[in-house]
């Protein structure tokens, strides 16, 4: 389905994020982790051609017969929102606060082709799918009449509505309350066809995903089914990850990972990770290829 | 949304109210009795205090504003205690002029500022874009007048194309009289629309960073797309209350480019007044100035309600 190969990102001089490899199968759904600055974002956003001004990507990314990365605009933005789909981190304004819901998920479908009586009852269907109370009343309602949770899911049903091949949702849940997050995790995982899913919640990639990206320093570091990289990871960045995410005892002190992540263009060359890692050694200097089957990793050092 | 406009009528209405005991007092507070002006200094006690009686100017303060507010509200502006002619149809014919000046003037603003502060804020990046954020600058920096006589200087005398000044009714000649307010229109338009070009180009580069206009090019709008479709609406509501104030500055900066040009709209009827010792006419037309700024205001509150379903 979903086929990325030396994705690199950079801005002017700087490698944001650096020969990024991976595919997802159609239906499969694919967790993307890592601290703020690790590149996720920026994977993602390059996936859908939406990059920020002066920022460029390169390398091949391919979703079916279609190239994503290095295409011209005009190509591209056909392809957004009919073929791949994005749903943002803040609900609370990615909706246009001056026009009505329902004709803002008809939108996307008139955009890319169908009728506007066609579109019109086809996102009132879509708001009901997502699980909004009401949707007919609901699609006439302006966005800031909707709660965080009810606008995320205006969000999704926008990202389903031309039934795209994949969905890419950047920390859809971290901006809204708990007991939103969990139906919404649920909603996501039910409807969405092939998913790249980003967070830094280990515990929500767990719950949605079956298979992990672990991303450090606009890297891959270690990727796998989710069961072995969160029982046994092998990077010890992925360790220190899931060491820090883990309840201690009372009393313990919380175990951290020592430093703090570098601005962008500051990490040290070789092994990004080797000025905070504590099992560094000179052969870290060099740069560690992604290797394994199935489940790979990047370290010299690996933990056992 | 009803609701939002009652409450603003009641605003405007109350604050009418309050500019007229604002107006009046002030006027009243102005040394100078009309009936000594208007005869002179070597009247007799008995005639001025007869011309006060006339005038009704010996009457209480409180029952002279209760008759002139009351005659404002049917449209009656009084009587003119130097030229004994009504105020009111004076005020009607000058207003039109005035109006018919700053519209055109705001018109003109609207049609360079829109175009040029979106282009400026999309291509705040590049050459031009920055070019036309420094030539909005300059326009800032000239008043209205300056820009008249300029403008008078190289259109009139020197190229010869058009009037320096004047103003033939639409009545007697359409075309003279779109040919004597190019001009004028140009000086108030200039000007305003350079200040303004720096309003919108703001506005448009905000709402260029807004989240929703990465969700319509997400949904597979192109950059262009996205900002027309999504972005030009939301970055209207705060050119408008620029609008707004600008339109008020507007009418009280034609008083001046109605001099430049002898255009005889309310600002002439205003120094007039001035100059003649017309108390009547000068509260009348400052009245009517007054109104026009709150209507302006009130014009402002409704069309923010009908851009922005949040504040209904």
């Amino acid at each position: 389905m979903l086929s990325v190969e030396g994705l690199t990102v950079r801005a002017d001089a700087v490698e944001l994020v650096r020969e990024v490899s991976f595919d997802i199968a159609p239906g499969e759904r694919v967790g993307l982790i890592g601290e703020s600055g690790s590149g996720k974002s920026l994977t993602a956003l390059s996936l859908m051609g939406l990059l920020p001004e002066g920022v460029r990507a390169s390398g091949t990314a391919r979703l079916g017969e279609r190239e994503l990365v290095g295409v011209p605009e005009g190509r591209l933005k056909d392809l957004r929102g009919r073929e791949v789909s994005m749903v943002f981190q803040e609900p609370m304004t990615a909706l246009n606060p001056l026009m009505r819901v329902g004709a803002q998920v008809a939108e996307v479908m008139t955009l890319h082709g169908r009728s506007r009586a066609e579109a019109r009852a086809r996102a009132v269907e879509l708001l009901g799918r997502v699980r909004l109370p009401r949707p007919e009343q609901l699609a006439r309602s302006y966005p800031h009449q909707l709660s965080g949770g009810q606008r995320q899911r205006v969000m999704l049903a926008i990202a389903l509505a031309n039934e795209p091949g994949l969905l890419i949702c950047d920390e859809p849940t971290t901006a809204l309350d708990v007991t939103v997050q969990k139906q919404m995790l649920e909603l996501i995982a039910e409807v969405a066809p092939a998913l790249l899913f980003i967070t830094h919640d280990l515990a929500v990639v767990a719950a949605v995903c079956e298979r992990v990206l672990v991303m450090y320093g606009g890297r891959v570091v270690e990727s796998g089914p989710i069961r072995e990289v969160f029982a046994r990871p092998r990077h010890r960045y992925t360790e220190g990850l899931l060491a820090a995410s883990k309840l201690t005892p009372r009393g313990t002190r919380l175990p951290t990972i020592k430093g703090s992540v570098p601005a962008a263009g500051r990490f040290p060359d070789g092994c990004v990770f080797r000025n905070r890692c504590p099992y560094a050694s000179e052969k870290c200097q060099t740069e560690p290829a992604l290797t394994g089957d199935g489940h790979a990793y990047a370290c010299w050092h690996p933990a056992d | 949304m009803i609701l939002y406009l009652l409450k603003r009528l009641a605003v405007l209405v109350a604050s009418t109210a309050v500019a007229g005991v604002a107006v009046f007092a002030f006027m009243a507070l102005l040394p100078g009795d009309p009936a000594e002006i208007a005869l002179g200094v070597n009247a007799t006690p008995e005639a001025v205090a007869a011309l006060r009686e006339r005038f009704g100017t010996d009457r209480p303060p409180l029952s002279q504003f209760a008759d002139w507010f009351g005659g404002l509200i049917q449209g009656d502006f009084g009587t003119s205690y130097v030229t004994s002619s009504p105020i009111g149809p004076q005020i009607g014919d000058r207003l039109g002029v005035t109006a018919v000046l700053v519209l055109g003037g705001m018109v003109i603003a609207l049609l360079i500022a829109v175009p040029a502060g979106t282009f400026a804020a999309v291509h705040h990046r590049n050459p031009l874009g920055v070019t036309i954020s420094a030539a909005s600058q300059v326009g800032i920096a000239i008043p209205a007048f300056l820009a008249g006589i300029l403008l008078v200087f190289v259109f009139a005398v020197k190229a010869q194309a058009l009037p320096s000044g004047g103003y033939v009714p639409i009545a007697e000649d359409p075309r003279a009289w779109l040919l004597g307010l190019l001009l004028p229109w140009l000086s108030l338009g200039l000007v305003q629309g350079a200040v303004l070009t720096r309003y919108v180009r703001s506005a448009v580069l905000d709402v260029m960073r807004e989240d929703y206009l990465r969700t319509a090019r997400a949904k597979g709008r192109g950059r262009m797309g996205a900002l027309w479709r999504h972005g030009l609406r939301n970055a209207s509501i705060p050119v408008v209350t620029v609008l707004g104030l600008q339109l008020a500055t507007l009418l009280v900066g034609a008083v001046v480019v109605e001099r430049v040009f002898v255009i005889p709209g309310l600002g002439d009827l205003l120094l007039n007044g001035v100059a003649g010792r017309d108390l009547l006419l000068v509260q009348g037309v400052v009245m009517v100035l007054v109104v026009a700024v709150l209507l302006i205001n009130f014009v402002v509150d409704v069309t923010y309600a009908v851009l922005d379903p949040r504040l209904r």
